[in-house]
């Protein structure tokens, strides 16, 4: 997700970029695709270029939406730590 | 399950370099059939304007459009996303070395052929300054190989552009390819 959401908003990346961005196995990055568009995260795009097969993916706005939460989330856990080590520096 | 803040920061920090790593090799990507159309336009335009010195402004009056189409060809194919900024990219490159032109002129062939690449070398290094070291060398590369023609190859200048400048540009191309 992370990798994807680093491609400008919009674009497709085709399966074998992606796998050699990743360094991922054919079946482990299919897995992950597999699970994530059935989530509605990403959505998948089979053509043909000439006669030769094409799987490209892209973020979903919900993707995308959904990511964003999660980096919210996190930065969330950072902020209430830092709060809780500034009120503990106050009260000592 | 509670992530500790070690942990979210961790993955913050994983998630930034996955972006970042993405984000740059897909740069990449779509540099590098960009880089080998012109190449070979290079090699095509500047082969025939050492042939044919008195029709430069036909050749590259000809090349010119051809690239820019075949390029938005390319990334189209490509699945990239190509809306108004490669137009509006395009039509600044052209109104700048036009402008560059006209405030230079009378300007021979030589320093127009030279002046262009030089102008697409600074552009490869500015990218580079925030896509990452091979445009930067990209850029560098075209500029000193530019300079070498123009100062110690007077007579075969287009040649050289054809033959060197333009297969700097094809081997760049398959270099970020394999980034």
């Amino acid at each position: 997700m992370a990798t994807l959401r680093g491609i400008p908003q919009g674009e497709w990346i085709e399966f074998s970029r992606l796998k050699a961005i990743l360094q991922a196995t054919d079946g482990n990055l299919g897995s992950h695709i597999a699970t994530l568009e059935g989530a509605g995260y990403i959505a998948v795009n089979k053509d043909f270029v000439g006669k030769k097969p094409r799987t490209r993916v892209a973020l979903t706005r919900s993707g995308r939406k959904a990511f964003a939460q999660h980096i919210e989330f996190l930065r969330t856990i950072l902020d209430a730590a830092a709060s809780r080590h500034n009120d503990q520096e106050g009260t000592s | 399950m509670m992530l500790s803040p070690q942990d979210a920061a961790g993955a913050l920090r994983d998630i930034e370099a996955a972006q970042a790593r993405s984000a740059k090799l897909h740069g990449c990507a779509r540099s590098s059939p960009q880089l080998l159309l012109w190449g070979v336009l290079w090699v095509i335009g500047y082969g025939l304007q050492y042939l044919f010195p008195a029709h430069a402004g036909v050749i590259w009056g000809a090349i010119v459009p051809i690239g820019l189409i075949a390029g938005f060809a390319a990334l189209r194919g490509a699945g990239h996303e190509v809306g108004w900024r490669y137009g509006a990219v395009a039509l600044t490159l052209v109104a700048f070395f036009a402008a560059v032109f006209l405030v230079l002129w009378p300007i021979n062939p030589r320093q127009q052929a030279a002046l262009i690449p030089l102008g697409v070398a600074a552009a490869y290094v500015i990218a580079g300054i925030w896509r990452g070291p091979r445009y930067v060398t990209t850029g560098i590369a075209v500029a000193a190989l530019t300079l070498a023609g123009f100062f110690l190859l007077k007579q075969h200048f287009f040649l050289w552009m054809a033959g060197v400048g333009g297969a700097s540009l094809i081997l760049a191309g398959i270099w970020l390819k394999r980034a």
